[in-house]
């Protein structure tokens, strides 16, 4: 009689069993999508893949154009659009260049042929220069060429990614 | 560069290039429903002309935190607040320091203050998503742009 006894589950011990499972499921519910969204910033990809759309090739001259184009950047928990701007055109070589405007020095946004600045990149903060390659100019403050974007050609359009860092003067 | 962590160790490093500040004014009241949504507004494209001003000119300009001030403050007491942080301002190694306002209640104050106080037209309202009101915003922000240049010039 009382081994029978022991194999059973008692009407307790069941109630007990379910309840436990059932309200480890609910729990377990409410918890998950908050732990989810605690570590979310971890789970996201860094988005350095990203290339967008900027311009068509065949529009590119000898000329540097000045294009703007937002990208997703993310701040820790924010989400924004940012802004981001380049000088596009051909080298001497006809490779594409896309420079970032922004000045090595201390970050100012740098202009292409502005007062009498002809054929070069003119920094109106601290009149830093930059020739048609983007190479600073001995003598002027900044103390590297304007950074370069990564970019992408897929069916005759121009895509932009990153702007890294060159070797130069 | 802006009040902000990172800006400001860069700026403690590079002092010396830094040599304007440019400081924003910007009252606020709740008198009123029609005014609070135009102080509302007026402060928000101030904040964006700031912000842009900055963003341009990052190497050599220093984003103060806004000045606000209560609209109904008599201007005299107000004054001479501003007086006390504009001296704070101008202790610094600061060559140029530039106040922005709409308010034009400042203007009489302008050659008393020891700062270039720069008084803009308050614009009207409109809708800052706007194609139209963002280019409005923008021809102002090179506008100011040129003017800081010309005093650097100077």
């Amino acid at each position: 009689m009382s081994e029978k006894k022991n194999n059973q589950v008692s009407r307790r011990q069941f109630l007990n069993y379910t309840l436990t499972g059932v309200g480890g499921f609910m729990g377990a519910a409410v918890v998950a999508p908050m732990v989810g969204m605690a570590v979310d910033p971890l789970l996201q990809a860094d988005g350095s893949d990203d290339f967008e759309y900027v311009m068509d090739v065949d529009e590119i001259t000898t000329e540097p154009q000045r294009k703007t184009f937002y990208i997703d950047q993310q701040d820790g928990w924010y989400d924004t659009e940012a802004e981001r701007a380049a000088w596009i055109y051909r080298d001497e070589n006809g490779d594409i260049l896309a420079l970032s405007p922004i000045c090595t020095h201390l970050g100012c946004v740098v202009d292409w042929e502005t007062g009498d600045h002809d054929n070069e990149f003119f920094c109106p903060c601290h009149y830093g220069r930059y020739d048609k390659n983007g190479v600073n100019i001995p003598g002027t403050p900044p103390e590297g060429p304007l950074h370069a974007y990564e970019y992408r050609i897929e069916d005759g359009r121009l895509y932009l990614g990153r702007a890294n860092p060159r070797e130069g003067a | 560069m802006k009040w902000m962590h990172q800006d400001v160790q860069n700026y403690t490093k590079a002092k010396e290039y830094i040599d304007s500040a440019i400081m924003p004014l910007i009252p606020f009241s709740f008198q009123g429903d029609d005014e609070l949504s135009q102080l509302a507004y007026q402060h928000e494209v101030m904040q964006i002309l700031m912000t842009q001003i900055e963003k341009q000119l990052k190497g050599r300009v220093f984003l103060l935190p806004v000045y606000n001030y209560l609209k109904q403050n008599k201007l005299e007491d107000e004054y001479e607040r501003l007086e006390t942080v504009v001296n704070h301002v101008n202790e610094q190694p600061f060559k140029h320091i530039f106040l922005f306002t709409f308010d034009k209640k400042w203007r009489k104050y302008s050659s008393k203050i020891d700062a270039e106080l720069i008084w803009l037209p308050a614009p009207q309202q409109g809708d800052l998503n706007q194609v139209e009101t963002q280019q409005l915003v923008q021809s102002q922000v090179s506008e100011i742009e040129d003017l800081i240049k010309e005093q650097w010039d100077e």
